[in-house]
C-alpha cells in the first residue's frame, strides 16, 4: 500500500519549494521600471570577471515574465489540489483505534482457519495425486 | 576452530543466524506445546488477558534444549539502532507547545486515544491549514509587491502553518501503521483463500478423470469379453482424455 502520509508530507515540502522558487523568479526576472522622467534604466556594464548571476536583475521580456508567474501561479494551484486530493483519501479516516483492533484480531482468526482450510487441502490434493499415480502406472502404454 | 568461524562471519555476506535456531527442532516444538497444554492457566487468568499483548505462558523450569523456544518479553525502553542512527524505544512526538509553536488548530481527538474520535475532523483540519498555507503565499506576495521590507511577519505565519501541518500529519501515523496492517492482512486472507480453492478445484478435475478411467476400465473389461481387438483403441481413448486434460 502507499504510504499516503509521506506522500502528503513531501507533496507539503513540494508546495513550500515552489513558494520559495516563485519569489525568487518574480525576484530575478521582474521588469525594471522608471519612477520619474528624470529617471534612466541603468546600463549594467558587463564585466567579464564579476560573478553575473547573484545580485542583479536579469529582467526578461513582459510576455515571457508573464507566462513563467502564470505557469508558476498554475503549479501552485496543482499543487495544492494534489494535497486536498490526498488529504481525501488518507487511508481509515472513519475508523478509531478500537474498531482496528477489532478488525485486526477477527482478520488473524480468519487467517487461522483460512491455513488450516489449505493446509487441509493441500493434503486432499496429494492423497488424490497418489491415487491417480498408481492408476497411470498400472495403465499400460498401448 | 574458533579463529577459523570468526574469519568465515567476517567473510560472510549475510550474518548468520543466531545460533539458538538449531533448538526448533519438530521435537521440541511438540514438547514445548505439550508442556504449556499441561500448565494451569492460574497466573494469567487473574487479570483479564489483553489479546493484543497475550503471549504464551511462559513456563519456569525448562530443560535447557527448551529454553530458547521461549520469547523473551518485549523490551520495554532503551535504545534501538535503526540504519546507523540511535532511537530512543519510547519517543513520544514532542508536542508544538513544547517547540514553542503557535497550535492553529483545536486539538482533535489523538488517534491513539480510545473515546471513540473519528478522523474527519482531523482531514479537514489538514484542509483548512493547506488553503490558508496558499492564501498566505498570497498575502506575502501582496505585502512584498508593496513594501518588501515587511516580509518578516509573514514568513513566520507560514512556518507555523507548515510546522503545524506536519505535526498534524506525524500524529496520524500510528493509525495509518494500523490501517496498513489491516490491509496486509485482508490481502493474505484472500490470497490464501484464492489458493484453497485452486486446490479444490484441481482435485475435483483430478478425481473426474479417475472416475472416467474407472468407467473407461470396465467397459474395456467388458470388450475384453467380447473381443481382443477393441481393448487397444480403447485405451487409446483414455489416453487421449489425459492429454486433454493436462495438456
Amino acid at each position: 500500500m502507499a504510504d499516503i502520509l509521506t506522500q502528503l508530507q513531501d507533496a507539503v515540502d513540494q508546495l513550500a519549494n515552489q513558494f520559495v522558487a516563485s519569489i525568487y523568479y518574480v525576484h530575478k526576472h521582474h521588469d525594471l521600471q522608471t519612477l520619474s522622467k528624470t529617471d534612466t534604466v541603468r546600463q549594467q556594464q558587463k564585466n567579464e570577471g564579476e560573478d553575473p548571476g547573484d545580485r542583479n536583475v536579469d529582467p526578461y521580456p513582459a510576455d515571457v515574465f508573464k507566462d513563467g508567474q502564470k505557469e508558476l501561479a498554475q503549479d501552485l494551484i496543482l499543487k495544492e489540489q494534489q494535497i486536498e486530493y490526498l488529504i481525501s483519501i488518507l487511508p481509515g479516516l472513519e475508523n478509531n483505534e478500537k474498531d482496528q483492533e477489532q478488525t485486526i484480531q477477527q482478520l488473524e482468526e480468519e487467517l487461522k482457519i483460512a491455513e488450516e482450510e489449505r493446509k487441509e487441502a493441500v493434503k486432499e490434493k496429494e492423497a488424490v495425486l497418489a491415487r491417480l499415480d498408481t492408476v497411470l502406472r498400472s495403465v499400460k502404454r498401448p | 576452530m574458533e579463529e577459523q568461524q570468526q574469519q568465515n562471519v567476517l567473510a560472510a555476506a549475510f550474518p548468520t543466524p543466531p545460533p539458538f535456531w538449531q533448538s526448533f527442532t519438530p521435537e521440541n516444538l511438540s514438547s514445548i506445546s505439550s508442556l504449556r497444554a499441561a500448565e494451569p492457566q492460574s497466573s494469567s487468568s487473574k487479570v483479564e488477558p489483553d489479546p493484543a499483548t497475550e503471549l504464551p505462558i511462559r513456563l519456569l523450569d525448562l530443560p535447557a534444549e527448551l529454553r530458547c523456544l521461549q520469547p523473551p518479553e518485549p523490551p520495554v525502553e532503551g535504545l534501538y539502532r535503526c540504519f546507523g542512527d540511535l532511537y530512543n524505544m519510547n519517543d513520544p512526538l514532542p508536542s508544538l507547545e513544547e517547540q514553542g509553536i503557535e497550535q492553529l488548530y483545536t486539538p482533535p481527538l489523538t488517534p491513539t486515544s480510545n473515546n471513540g474520535g473519528k478522523h474527519t475532523d482531523r482531514a479537514l483540519i489538514l484542509k483548512r491549514i493547506a488553503k490558508s498555507l496558499l492564501l498566505n503565499f498570497l498575502e506575502l506576495v501582496g505585502i512584498m509587491s508593496v513594501n518588501p521590507e515587511q516580509y518578516q511577519e509573514k514568513i513566520q505565519d507560514l512556518r507555523t502553518l507548515f510546522i503545524n501541518f506536519h505535526h498534524l500529519l506525524n500524529e496520524y501515523r500510528p493509525h495509518q501503521a494500523r490501517e496498513s496492517l489491516i490491509q496486509m492482512m485482508q490481502t493474505q486472507l484472500e490470497r490464501s483463500r484464492a489458493e484453497t480453492q485452486g486446490i479444490r478445484e484441481m482435485k475435483m478435475k483430478v478425481e473426474g478423470i479417475l472416475e472416467g478411467l474407472s468407467h473407461a476400465k470396465l467397459a474395456e473389461e467388458k470388450e475384453n469379453e467380447e473381443s481382443g481387438n477393441e481393448v487397444v483403441e480403447d485405451r487409446r481413448d483414455v489416453w487421449e482424455a489425459l492429454e486433454r486434460e493436462f495438456g
